[in-house]
């Protein structure tokens, strides 16, 4: 199975000399293709900074990382530009949507950066919006829709590029559990179906349930992992907890 | 430590976010104190001997720079305190009480205010010396400036500053009471709905534009629509269906285009055009406004500098056509004559270049007969013969003769004007007086002269023989026509002629009405470039200002783009396109206007514009440019100053 993510020995550390803090240290993981991974721990365990790293907006201290064969640490701007709108998906807990455009632009924003015919575009986002269910919102603007809806629509934004690596912020973190469900069971059939490759942070373990595997970290460093292996998501959600219980210091909320 | 000293440091360590509103404000109080010490100046005054004239010109143009520096003031401040509401919302958060906070604004904004005052004082006694200098220029003087700092311009000045500081540091005072604390967080926040499109309002704003167009380019004389109008109200009435047609037109003319680009899938979805051309409509409505006050602003600033620059431009060429002789007076004493013939031949630096003596006639003539006469049936002429007129049109370098037999007759009009003046050519005058009942057929029209218009009536150019017939019975006068070298700096010389010649000589110079045009349009083009520049400099930072307003707005979306793989590059492309529509339109629309009222202006002024309009637009564009790639730039690092 080919490898999407692979991340050796990845350190972060912020401040100036004198005043230095490290968010992440010699962080090793990788990620196959197909894979839907979640990654869990406590406030400030850099969970964000991680996939920050990932989402190359942000820059390690030191270590490697290759995203679907390519060094990311190695590029310059530019190139960084291009491997995001290319190779990235991204879902923000705060959905990021360009409130000045409709849903239906929104989507069609990322093809329309890298230069996809207009017919084409017109193909995609129809398939895209009956992944999501989104189809009667498309000429609404962001501000006229549910939360729900909102992330639906940042999720078929990330996903309509095709990319190799959707990178999702703790998309249910502004969502109500019924919506959150709705878009995690989106999210997974998507996985299943196009064998898309999903990195998901959060700290909501029933959100976590629907990954294949769940990576926790405490204080900047690997803690655990976690494979489904069978399991049912109902027990894999209570191995979750378990976990989360032994991290010390995590969220039992919403389950 | 005290509330003063707190808003001390909150000056000297934001000083870059303090930094344009303190510039705006320098630059105001420089411009005006600038302004009203020229107002003061005694070398000014006493250079020129109609001083009351200069002086309420400045008074007058003073009273627009008040109020234009008020409005400029107050927008820049109004901006400045919007980037402050959070640091102000916080202040109360923490329990600082709003009297406290209110103080601390207060004083903060008074220091600034003082502080300006004094900078912009300094920084305006040495620029006022140096535009002392270029008015004196421009008017055509050349007395040296012993410049001294004006006290009653500095008092003036203190005392307008100091007033329009006292009421925005009021304002700033008031700023904490006059917002919920919740408002004060959400400063950037609302929410903002797609603007509606009504075709019906598009296509009346192109109308009403079309409209005063129209109305301006009539001629004024045989147009149906003025004469229903009124002359008064016609003016009035172009100008408010431009201005309404100019709002409409930014307001949802480029709202309705906009939405219909969008319909073109393939260049809407191509690139940024998406981000673009979506930005744009959320932002025209909200702009249009001020980008019709600065259409408006530029097209007036523009005809005024242009017009008043043409003035300035022609006015060579006007005193010139008055006076094709240098000098020129009607011969009578011999004495008189000689000592002036001797006065000129002697003059140091000048050249005779030549000297005629010529013989006119002066009849009476029934004028009835002409077409479009000026409602007098009787007018006074000035007769020279054809074979003189030949040889001094040679001489004055026109390339241009006349051939007349018998009766027949041409006119010299150097103020001619089509549809005012009598219409000469074809129609005929009878002359009247003491034996004499001759007619005289006007063959042609001349639209320049001669003789120096200033010491003869409206001259007729007569064949020889006409003029040998006439001769006898008419008035007859010799007058002497000199041209010299370096007739603009003459003014020694034509003093002294002055003294020498009787009032009876009718003594004209080039150089007097030179000198008077340079004095009058010298301080119409200062006052005009002046205001201008003030106005076009205002306008600039308007649209800076609001930008840069509308860029920290903004922000959060670009950095939507900058995550999902927009490059820098990009955004500073779409970047540089919006601002080239924000600042394009209203220097289109200004230009467009400019060139219309200038249209109909050349017709009634009868000065040729065109290279005087276009030196001062493309000045204008200039300037204007400076402006657009500072706000790109400034914008740009707005936008992707990720943090």
């Amino acid at each position: 199975m080919k490898t999407i993510l692979q991340a050796n020995n990845v350190n972060k550390i912020f401040g100036a000399k004198g005043n230095q803090y490290t968010a992440l240290q010699s962080i090793s993981l990788s990620i196959n293709e197909g894979e839907f991974v979640g990654i869990m721990g406590p406030s400030g365990a850099g969970k964000s900074t991680l996939l920050n790293i990932f989402s190359t907006i942000d820059t390690p201290t030191s270590g490697k990382i290759t995203i679907d064969g390519e060094n990311i640490v190695a590029m310059n701007e530019e190139k960084l530009s291009d491997f995001r709108r290319n190779k990235l998906g991204f879902i923000f807990q705060d959905y990021n949507l360009l409130d000045t455009l409709t849903v239906k632009e929104n989507i069609v924003l990322p093809l329309a950066l890298s230069k996809v015919p207009a017919a084409e575009i017109e193909k995609r986002v129809q398939e895209i919006a009956d992944t999501f269910g989104i189809r009667q919102i498309l000429d609404k603007y962001p501000y006229h829709i549910s939360g729900g809806q909102k992330q639906r629509a940042a999720a078929s934004r990330a996903i309509v590029t095709h990319p190799s690596l959707i990178l999702a912020d703790e998309p249910t973190g502004a969502l109500d559990s019924k919506s959150a469900a709705s878009l995690l069971e989106s999210l997974s059939k998507l996985n299943q179906a196009n064998q898309s490759t999903i990195l998901m942070v959060t700290h909501d373990a029933y959100a976590a349930s629907y990954c294949q595997r769940v990576i926790f970290i405490k204080d900047g460093q690997l803690f655990q992992e976690l494979p489904q292996e069978g399991l049912t998501r109902k027990e894999f959600f209570g191995r979750i907890l378990e976990v989360l219980a032994s991290l010390g210091g995590g969220h039992h909320d919403a389950v | 430590m005290t509330l003063f000293k707190i808003a001390g440091k909150n000056i000297r360590k934001n000083f870059a976010n303090y930094f344009l509103y303190f510039a705006s404000m320098i630059f105001s109080i420089v411009i005006y104190f600038t302004f009203v010490s020229l107002k003061y100046d005694s070398t000014i005054q006493s250079a020129s001997d109609g001083s009351q004239k200069i002086s309420s010109a400045f008074s007058g143009a003073a009273v627009v720079l008040i109020v234009f520096v008020a409005v400029f003031i107050w927008y820049s401040n109004s901006f400045f305190t919007r980037k402050r509401k959070k640091e102000v919302g916080l202040y109360s958060l923490l329990g600082v009480r709003k009297k406290k906070i209110g103080r601390m604004l207060f004083y903060e904004n008074f220091l600034m205010g003082v502080m300006a005052l004094i900078i912009g004082i300094a920084l305006g006694s040495v620029l006022s010396r140096f535009f002392v200098m270029l008015l004196m220029k421009v008017m055509g003087y050349d007395a040296v400036p012993n410049f001294t700092i004006s006290l009653a311009a500095m008092a003036n000045t203190f005392i307008v500053f100091m007033m329009i500081t006292l009421i925005t540091s009021v304002q700033g005072y008031r700023l904490i009471y006059r917002f919920k604390l919740i408002e004060l967080f959400q400063a950037d926040q609302e929410h903002e709905k797609e603007p509606k499109a009504s075709i019906l309002l598009a296509l009346l704003s192109v109308l009403l534009i079309g409209f005063g167009y129209w109305l301006a380019l009539q001629n004024l004389l045989t147009s149906k629509a003025w004469a229903a109008l009124g002359f008064m109200l016609t003016p009035l009435v172009i100008l408010v269906s431009v201005i309404l047609g100019t709002y409409l037109l930014f307001n949802t003319l480029t709202v309705t285009l906009l939405k219909l680009s969008r319909r073109n899938k393939k260049s809407y979805w191509k690139g940024l055009n998406l981000i673009g051309i979506s930005q744009l409509l959320y932002r025209m409505k909200g702009n249009a406004r001020t980008l019709t006050i600065i259409a408006v602003l530029s097209a007036t600033t523009l005809t005024a500098v242009g017009t008043s620059y043409s003035f300035y431009y022609n006015n060579q060429t006007n005193a010139a056509l008055a006076n094709p002789n240098s000098y020129m007076f009607i011969g009578g004493s011999e004495i008189a004559d000689s000592k002036a013939d001797q006065a000129i031949r002697q003059a140091p630096g000048h050249k005779v270049l030549y000297h005629e003596s010529i013989s006119l006639l002066e009849v009476d003539a029934d004028t009835s007969g002409l077409k479009q006469n000026t409602g007098l049936n009787e007018q006074s002429f000035t007769v020279i013969s054809s074979q003189d007129f030949n040889r001094l049109a040679k001489l004055q370098g026109r390339n241009d003769a006349v051939s007349l037999e018998g009766s027949e007759a041409a006119v010299l009009e150097p103020m001619h004007m089509e549809g005012i003046s009598p219409d000469y050519v074809g129609s005929a005058i009878t002359l009247k007086g003491k034996g004499m009942k001759e007619t005289l057929r006007f063959k042609a029209l001349k639209q320049y002269s001669v003789l120096n218009t200033g010491t003869v009536y409206s001259t007729i150019v007569v064949s020889d023989e006409m003029f040998a017939a006439l001769q006898p019975k008419a008035k007859t006068m010799a007058v002497q026509a000199y041209s010299i070298s370096h007739q603009d700096k003459a003014k020694e010389l034509t003093k002294q002629l002055e003294g020498i010649l009787p009032e009876t000589a009718g003594f004209t110079s080039f150089y007097s009405d030179y000198a008077r045009g340079m004095e009058s349009t010298g301080l119409l083009v200062f006052m005009g470039g002046f205001l201008g520049l003030v106005f076009l400099a205002a306008t600039g930072s308007i649209i800076y200002f609001k930008q840069l307003t509308e860029a920290s707005s903004d922000k959060a979306r670009y950095l939507i783009l900058h995550k999902i793989g927009v490059k820098k590059r990009e955004i500073r492309n779409t970047v540089a396109k919006q601002m080239m529509f924000i600042f394009g339109l209203p220097l289109a629309f200004g230009m467009m206007h400019c060139a219309v009222a200038l249209a109909a202006l050349s017709k009634l002024l009868m000065t040729s514009l065109a290279v005087p309009v276009v030196t001062c637009m493309g000045a204008y564009i200039c300037i204007y440019l400076i402006y657009y790639f500072l706000t790109v730039n400034s914008y740009y690092k707005i936008v992707t100053n990720v943090k």
